[in-house]
């Protein structure tokens, strides 16, 4: 009955590539320091995920699930490159990252020897080894440990952005989902609260087409997650998320109106998820065919061309980017493998309020 | 106002309707001042035709949840005054025994789907109940109401959104009414009309004037007949206000007295009345004639009601947990 229907609407398996613009439509490009910045960061994310999913898991290290945003990198970086902080309380942004944005923990801060604590479940870890992989948060970052149900920060986000009107800064909320988590009830009201009062937060969704195994043509009636703006009275845009400069500039033009009143933004990033839902997923039911198309789209290389279009780096400059990346990661995980498990008698501390 | 079709006793019909809504809410409220009302009591004063002329334009079949504002649905559908007597008054063999006050109950021979107090919550449910029908292969349709209040809710996001994926037949009333209790809509939704949700869910909307019957019976049916095309779900904004308190205990004083009195202008009633008259359909005495007969039959009715009992003590748990043979 189900298949039928959609088979009468005409909306089977259907990708974005046709209706992605160039990378021209970057109308604000970054300094030469800031693309340089941006690559490596995307680099960085990659070479860490890829060891945490494709090495540190296998070898049987990693306490519960993993989940990378293989990929999507440009859409964590682009947005991180405009992230204001180092000013103190009354200064810094505040993100709610989804659990495909590791580069957004480690553009703000948080090292990779932390992130891979955490995912071992080491008492160095940011929640010392009390939950694992991307249920984790540090507001010394200014970091909103992700809510594992997917939608629930939505309204978080919209509430400190009201926190940051009454007390009358110009601080932005930055929040990031996925195209599933669209569907949540939540995720209806965070936006809708924050469009009545005009909070200053910028909702980011990764569009990858995926919700575990549920392609986005059965989340959605709409083209384009972007669609449901105008059902709240904000302005959204749909932009390709696998090139970092125009993430860049789409994220940067929705910081500058949140920072001057004028209310959030709905940003969606076209995207694909490279990967299973989870390290423990094949992701069977993902036509081969998209691998391979996204793959030739892949934001690293994209990103790497455009910089050595630029003559900003070559082959040479890449290699050595790499094996920085590789030596700091090895280094990184020598760290993480040492460090102790939390003991058994401390298992409940930090876990509810402790009076002083 | 322009008749979409209707016959002339079909635009009597409706009138008496209209009528009958107004009357027995009236006669509700007088109850409730007397002590008599178990409960709330929500009144639909100004939104008459809503209630009436989406009933109306649905068949007997077709699936229909009433919130609390929709008597005049429930009128339609046939529901004996007598029997929402009974209800509000708390008596043992009114719908819910005694166990619940005003419009919660449902019918399901009449294919009435009863309210849920949590505002929103009806929604998911009633795609579930379109699914339901689609999956037995029925013709229906599946009508319920929400305020304006009720679109900022979560459950109306999933249920609509899930109509839509699923192209169901849901037809969703959004009775903007100005006011959820006492939040006016500038402070519910950033949009300028609710129809504008349509779009973000890729389903058809529109937005009619909820003081004109005839208007909200022509959206409605557009609407059914979208639905059991397989065109998928309507989201049909219907205007008007709410011109008493949230409920009979609230005097709406953060209701600014203009507004009140130019939306008192623009009453259904009235309205339709005067189309009848000038479409020569009827003659004033004949109007009169028809609040005139159902008087007499409700005050017979509250009479009868007041007289049946109370349920016993000992019936308080009983239909409350389901009880197995």
């Amino acid at each position: 009955m189900l298949a039928r229907d959609r088979k009468s609407q005409g909306v089977g398996p259907r990708t974005v590539s046709s209706s992605v613009r160039p990378a021209t439509d970057a109308t604000r490009v970054p300094d030469d320091a800031s693309l340089l910045k941006m690559l490596y960061y995307m680099k960085l994310t990659r070479a860490l995920e890829t060891r945490i999913e494709r090495k540190l898991y296998r070898q049987g290290k990693i306490v519960g699930g993993v989940y990378v945003g293989r990929g999507q990198e440009a859409i964590s970086v682009g947005a991180a490159m405009h992230m204001r902080r180092g000013g103190g309380e009354d200064h810094d942004d505040i993100v709610s990252p989804s659990h495909r944005d590791m580069a957004v923990f480690l553009m703000q801060g948080v090292p990779p020897e932390k992130i891979l604590a955490q995912y071992m479940g080491r008492k160095t870890g940011l929640t010392r080894g009390r939950d694992g992989n991307m249920h984790m948060g540090d507001l010394r970052h200014r970091l909103i440990a992700f809510v594992s149900h997917l939608g629930d920060s939505i309204p978080v986000a919209a509430g400190c952005a009201l926190t940051f009107r009454m007390h009358g800064t110009d601080q932005v909320s930055f929040c990031f989902f996925g195209e599933g988590a669209t569907s949540r009830g939540d995720w209806h009201e965070g936006l809708n609260f924050a469009a009545v009062l005009q909070l200053p937060v910028v909702f980011i969704c990764n569009n990858n087409q995926y919700a575990y195994s549920t392609h986005v043509s059965r989340q959605m009636k709409v083209e384009r997650v972007s669609d449901r703006a105008r059902g709240y009275g904000m302005p959204g845009e749909s932009k390709d998320g696998n090139d970092v400069l125009v993430v860049y500039d789409a994220i940067g033009r929705a910081v500058e109106r949140a920072r001057h009143g004028e209310g959030p933004t709905l940003l969606e990033f076209l995207t694909f998820r490279m990967t299973g839902h989870s390290a423990h997923d094949d992701a069977g039911y993902v036509p081969k065919v998209l691998f391979a198309e996204w793959e030739r789209k892949d934001p690293i290389r994209r990103c790497e061309d455009d910089l050595k279009g630029r003559r900003l780096l070559d082959a040479g400059a890449v290699q050595a980017m790499e094996s920085r990346i590789e030596g700091e990661l090895d280094e990184a995980v020598a760290w993480a493998e040492a460090q102790p498990y939390p003991s058994p008698e401390e298992c409940l501390t930090g876990v509810y309020h402790e009076q002083a | 106002m322009r008749n979409p079709g209707l016959s002339r006793s079909q635009l009597l019909e409706i009138h008496r309707f209209i009528c009958l809504n107004r009357m027995v809410e009236d006669r509700l409220s007088a109850l409730y001042r007397q002590g008599q009302i178990h409960g709330g009591l929500y009144s639909s004063l100004g939104q008459e035709g809503i209630s009436v002329g989406t009933a109306y334009a649905l068949a007997p079949e077709d699936l229909l949840a009433a919130m609390i504002r929709n008597i005049g649905s429930l009128l339609v559908r046939g529901v004996a005054p007598l029997t929402l007597f009974l209800q509000f008054l708390a008596r043992g063999d009114s719908p819910t025994g005694g166990k619940d006050g005003t419009l919660h109950f449902d019918d399901l021979e009449k294919s009435l789907i009863g309210p849920i107090s949590v505002l929103g919550t009806l929604i998911p449910v009633m795609t579930g109940a379109a699914l339901a029908a689609r999956m037995r292969g029925e013709d229906r349709v599946a009508l319920t109401y929400i305020g304006d209040g009720g679109t900022s809710t979560g459950d109306f996001h999933e249920g609509l959104n899930l109509a839509a994926v699923l192209n169901l037949p849901l037809i969703l009333v959004v009775e903007n009414n100005g006011y959820a209790y006492s939040t006016p809509t500038h402070r519910q939704f950033a949009v300028e009309s609710l129809a504008e949700r349509g779009p973000a869910y890729g389903i058809a909307s529109e937005t009619v004037d909820g003081t004109d019957v005839l208007a909200v019976y022509a959206a409605t049916r557009r609407a059914v007949e979208r639905g059991r095309q397989g065109g998928g779900p309507t989201l049909v904004e219907c205007r008007a206000f709410r011109r008493r308190g949230h409920a009979e205990h609230d005097d709406m004083r953060y209701v600014p007295k203009a507004l009140l009195q130019a939306w008192e202008k623009r009453d259904p009633l009235d309205r339709l009345e005067e189309f009848l008259l000038d479409e020569g359909h009827a003659t004033k005495k004949e109007l009169r004639a028809v609040r005139e007969g159902i008087g007499p039959s409700l005050d017979e009715a509250v009479r009868t009601a007041l007289e049946r009992p109370y349920p016993p003590p000992e019936e308080t748990l009983r239909d409350v947990y389901h009880e197995t043979e």
